[in-house]
């Protein structure tokens, strides 16, 4: 991938952060007591009732692959400046990116159970 | 290789902490980069937290709902204390600058808001950092710290 088509998905995830990441904010913040929203259930924007509902889980599962994308994507920049070379940007590219996959799969788990949770 | 690897990433690192030369340009992009890495550390962290909503690392099938709860709410009890209540209005604040100077860039990025190329006088101030420019950063920290001020309200009650 070129180096230019990374920076616009950084642009583009980061924006898309502001639209899922205000819609993840929202229903934590403003739908009611923060407390009961924390609370495993109970409340309509508790937890379990957050991953239950289709759309909100799809909107949290969207935030994850943009935030899981910017972070390491910024993580990378961050340390290409530092250092520059073939070898340290092709071993930060890999390192990065399996921890990216890791940190994907182990958060969709947690969705698609969540979700699943009766 | 020209430079050994560790003296020169301490080079680069101390170079950010070290801002006695600096323009506002400058601060807005050491605080951008400060900000984004503090972020993805609250990433990681909340990725393994919200992982305890269904039972933590060993689950990989669904398991009974009493399980789950039992490991959500000692998580809860757990993350229920004021050092992390503080550490969360640092990231409040940290989020919303990174957030609104984000957007700054963005524009920058697309062309937009940028300086006319003019020849360089004293006392040499960036072209590129223009008057809508610096409104955004002044007002990406005022939002920041209206986030750290709401945050406290929420976590402290004050």
């Amino acid at each position: 991938m070129k180096e230019s088509t990374k920076m616009l998905l950084h642009y583009i995830t980061g924006l898309g952060i502001v639209i899922a990441g205000g819609v993840h904010l929202f229903t934590v913040f403003f739908t009611g007591p923060y407390v009961q929203n924390l609370a495993f259930s109970g409340g309509t924007f508790s937890v379990i009732s957050v991953y239950r509902n289709l759309l909100l889980a799809a909107t949290l599962e969207l935030l994850l692959i943009f935030v899981d994308y910017h972070a390491l994507n910024g993580i990378r920049v961050i340390l290409i400046e530092f250092h520059q070379g073939a070898k340290w940007e092709k071993g930060v590219s890999w390192v990065l990116a399996v921890t990216g996959i890791l940190l994907l799969v182990y958060g969709t788990r947690t969705i698609l159970i969540a979700n699943a949770l009766t | 290789m020209a430079d050994p690897l560790i003296p020169q990433l301490k080079k680069a690192l101390f170079g950010w902490f070290h801002p006695v030369k600096y323009s506002l340009e400058m601060w807005a992009y050491a605080l951008q980069r400060i900000s984004g890495i503090a972020v993805t550390g609250y990433f990681l962290a909340h990725i393994v937290e919200t992982g305890n909503v269904v039972g933590g690392l060993d689950v990989w099938s669904i398991p009974p709902t009493s399980q789950a709860q039992d490991v959500w709410t000692a998580t809860f009890r757990f993350l229920d204390n004021p050092m992390f209540d503080v550490g969360l209005v640092v990231i409040g604040f940290m989020l919303t600058y990174h957030t609104i100077n984000g957007i700054r860039l963005t524009l920058t990025e697309f062309g937009f808001l940028q300086g006319r190329p003019a020849r360089p006088d004293f006392p040499y101030e960036p072209k590129s950092f223009t008057k809508a420019q610096r409104a955004l950063f002044w007002l990406s920290i005022l939002f920041a710290a209206a986030t750290a001020v709401y945050t406290i309200n929420v976590f402290f009650g004050v």
